[in-house]
């Protein structure tokens, strides 16, 4: 869909009522636009949650740029390195060798041995049929104190089976040793964001006499090798469903989806399952309801008549969000989405129904480069509605940000609050990539 | 579970080589599964009655991986002989190495051998081993074995050598050990004592001749194995025979 320079931009592709959306793909795709906006974690920041670990990345110079920018501005350049590819190893069929060769080098010249190793194949290692298994063989049997693991930098496998979102998060846990299970610890898993503290599900555990486990408090490897004793594991961002039914399966685990849905019926069905699988009772729903309202009411009171966005990075089930809000009074105008997910589905039909001029936009549109970007009075929640938007009152997170349950609403109505009181300089606060990892427990 | 390879020229008669050993196999009441590896796509069409199956990197073309089931890949032939048909590119497009990754993946990914519970898989490969895609099904957890097939045709010769040679490269990884030479004739001068040669080049044996026949073209013109069409034939009565020798050769690697 190229079109020749000059000719005005066509913003029709960049609006769409829900009245006239269609599930679940309100939007065509194609050609793809990034707006610079990069919370959203990577493959690389998502490795480094394994603690004393290292990563080495094997392609091609022209794609090491982007991952060693982002290890560069992380701040964990020392636990990154690189094998290029170049065309006489494609030529020469030695890539399996530049593979075990490339590694090992770094290994003998890193000044202290990683107790872990995250390789990352990419693209030409998939279509020269390379024998990694037989790569990994060879370096386990050079450095049989490192642990080794295979994670993907292959956006050709971006459009069947799992995303590289989910086989990253997936490959997370594959060095996990088999372990005797305690049944007094819990884990959570695949969310790069640590739980909000206060939150019922956090609660629950501790109350229940068990230890919470989380990839993003573990401070180190042996730590992080306590998660495989955990009986229970929990996933609640959807990127780390499939990688936590694996673990389960592979290890034997009990498995719960419980993400974060704002939705207070959810929210009570999945504390009732949380509660079962913790053998307790739940807490009490009525006076947490009450708590989310008040707060929530609150909130609308501050930001009164002010329009309202709200984009899939910032939360991942959007559009009941926007149910909620618009059901304590706000005046949500516009959501950011590139489609529509079956679990938000309930609400995209009851937005239709009750609210069909609320206006979808795509997020990756080629044309949402020329997007206005003139609505300053905004309240946005989530980076990518906040550059759309051009405004400076915007909350700030990704990935559901550790939020979850009633407690994860009210928090979650503090930093509207907040955002709409204090206005932050948007240019310098969305562009970093992996919003809350710098400095952060990853490193 | 017995898993060999067959390597060849192309044109050389491996996929009717192949066909009759899974029907011979089939027979002496073994469960068969034969997978072609090959663009042209036709390994197992005299199993399949003279039709040609639906290919796997086709199917993953008209539907995407996520919507394959396994019963989509697999077509029940003679005896009940499981085929697959790798399939491959068009002819000067694509990748033809590549595509015989991507259906073993996703035969595997399926969970084709434990679902189906073969006795013996055998992999038709076609010519050189020409890029990483066909050594695939010599790797570690495909073919335990490799039988290369030629005539005493010089360019066949020298293809079997270049395919001993890769066998021999692969050797320290674990991959599959070279099994044997099967000479198909072509009744060229001094046939047997070329391939006896080569055989002894390569520090192999020969595992079994076929004679030059009418009989396996009058099979193929009904769209049939030599076994199925005319099970009392000199020819049916050599194709069991290489079976036997052929699998001799894999219990002897499996033992």
């Amino acid at each position: 869909m190229l079109k020749r320079l000059g000719e005005k931009p066509d913003l029709t592709q960049t609006t769409v009522s829900v009245g006239e959306a269609s599930y679940p793909a309100p939007f065509e795709t194609g050609l793809e636009y990034a707006a610079p906006a990069r919370g959203v974690w990577n493959i690389v920041h998502t490795g480094m949650l394994v603690p004393e670990s290292h990563e080495i990345f094997i392609c091609a110079a022209g794609c090491l740029r982007g991952v060693v920018l982002t290890a560069a501005e992380m701040g964990a350049a020392e636990r990154f390195s690189t094998v290029a590819i170049r065309e006489n190893n494609v030529l020469d069929g030695d890539m399996e060798e530049l593979m075990i060769e490339g590694v090992t080098d770094i290994l003998n010249k890193l000044q202290r041995t990683p107790r872990a190793v995250l390789v990352y194949t990419s693209c030409i290692h998939h279509f020269m049929s390379c024998d990694v298994t037989r790569c990994y063989a060879e370096l386990r049997r050079r450095f049989p104190n490192v642990d080794f693991t295979d994670c993907y930098m292959d956006p050709i496998m971006r459009k069947s089976g799992l995303t590289p979102d989910q086989t990253m998060r997936s490959r997370l846990y594959s060095l996990l040793k088999p372990a005797p299970v305690d049944g007094m610890s819990v884990n959570i898993i695949g969310s790069d964001l640590q739980t909000y503290p206060d939150c019922e599900l956090v609660q629950m555990v501790q109350q229940s006499g068990r230890t919470l486990r989380e990839i993003t408090a573990c401070k180190s490897y042996d730590e992080y090798q306590l998660m495989a004793t955990s009986y229970l594991n929990i996933a609640m961002y959807p990127a780390a469903k499939a990688g936590c039914e694996a673990l389960c399966e592979r290890l034997a685990h009990r498995c719960l989806y419980l993400p974060f849905i704002p939705d207070y019926d959810d929210i009570d069905r999945e504390l009732e399952l949380l509660a079962a699988a913790l053998e307790t009772n739940p807490p009490d729903a009525s006076a947490l309801r009450a708590l989310a309202d008040e707060s929530l009411f609150k909130a609308r009171a501050i930001v009164g008549d002010a329009p309202v966005a709200i984009d899939y990075t910032a939360l991942s089930h959007p559009m009941e969000l926007a149910r909620l809000l618009i059901n304590h009074g706000f005046n949500v105008t516009d959501l950011f989405l590139d489609s529509i997910s079956t679990a938000d589905r309930d609400a995209f039909l009851w937005l239709k129904r009750n609210y069909p001029s609320l206006r979808l936009h795509p997020t990756i549109h080629p044309e949402m480069r020329v997007y206005p970007r003139d609505e300053r009075n905004t309240l946005a929640i989530g980076q990518k509605a906040a550059y759309f938007c051009g405004t400076c009152r915007f909350v700030n997170i990704v990935e559901d940000g550790g939020l979850h349950g009633y407690m994860g609403i009210i928090r979650l109505a503090e930093l509207i609050t907040d955002a709409f009181e204090n206005p932050k300089d948007a240019k310098i606060e969305i562009q970093p990539k992996g919003l809350g990892c710098a400095g952060g427990c990853c490193l | 579970m017995i898993q060999f390879a067959v390597y060849g020229k192309g044109g050389i008669g491996k996929s009717t080589t192949v066909s009759n050993i899974s029907a011979a196999l089939a027979d002496a009441g073994l469960k068969v599964m034969q997978i072609g590896c090959d663009p042209k796509a036709d390994s197992t069409s005299s199993l399949l009655g003279g039709r040609r199956a639906v290919t796997v990197i086709d199917l993953i073309q008209d539907r995407g991986r996520d919507s394959i089931e396994l019963e989509d890949m697999v077509n029940i032939g003679y005896g009940g002989v499981v085929c697959v048909e790798a399939g491959g590119p068009t002819p000067g497009l694509g990748c033809a190495g590549r595509a015989i990754t991507a259906a073993l993946e996703l035969l595997h990914d399926k969970g084709a051998y434990e679902k189906l519970a073969p006795d013996v898989i055998i992999y038709d490969v076609l010519g050189d081993v020409v890029c990483g895609g066909f050594s695939v099904p010599m790797r570690k957890g495909y073919a335990g074995t490799v039988f290369i097939v030629t005539s005493g045709e010089n360019m066949s010769i020298h293809a079997a050598a270049n395919i001993a040679v890769a066998v021999e490269n692969f050797k320290n990884r674990g991959y599959a050990r070279l099994g044997g030479i099967i000479l198909n004739r072509r009744n060229v001068k001094n046939e047997q004592e070329k391939v006896l040669e080569l055989a002894n080049d390569v520090s192999t044996v020969l595992v079994g001749t076929l004679d030059r026949s009418e009989v396996v073209q009058d099979a193929e013109e009904l769209g049939k194995t030599v076994i199925e069409a005319f099970p009392k034939s000199d020819m049916a009565e050599q194709y069991r025979g290489l079976m036997r020798s052929v699998m001799k050769a894999c219990e002897s690697e499996v033992d």
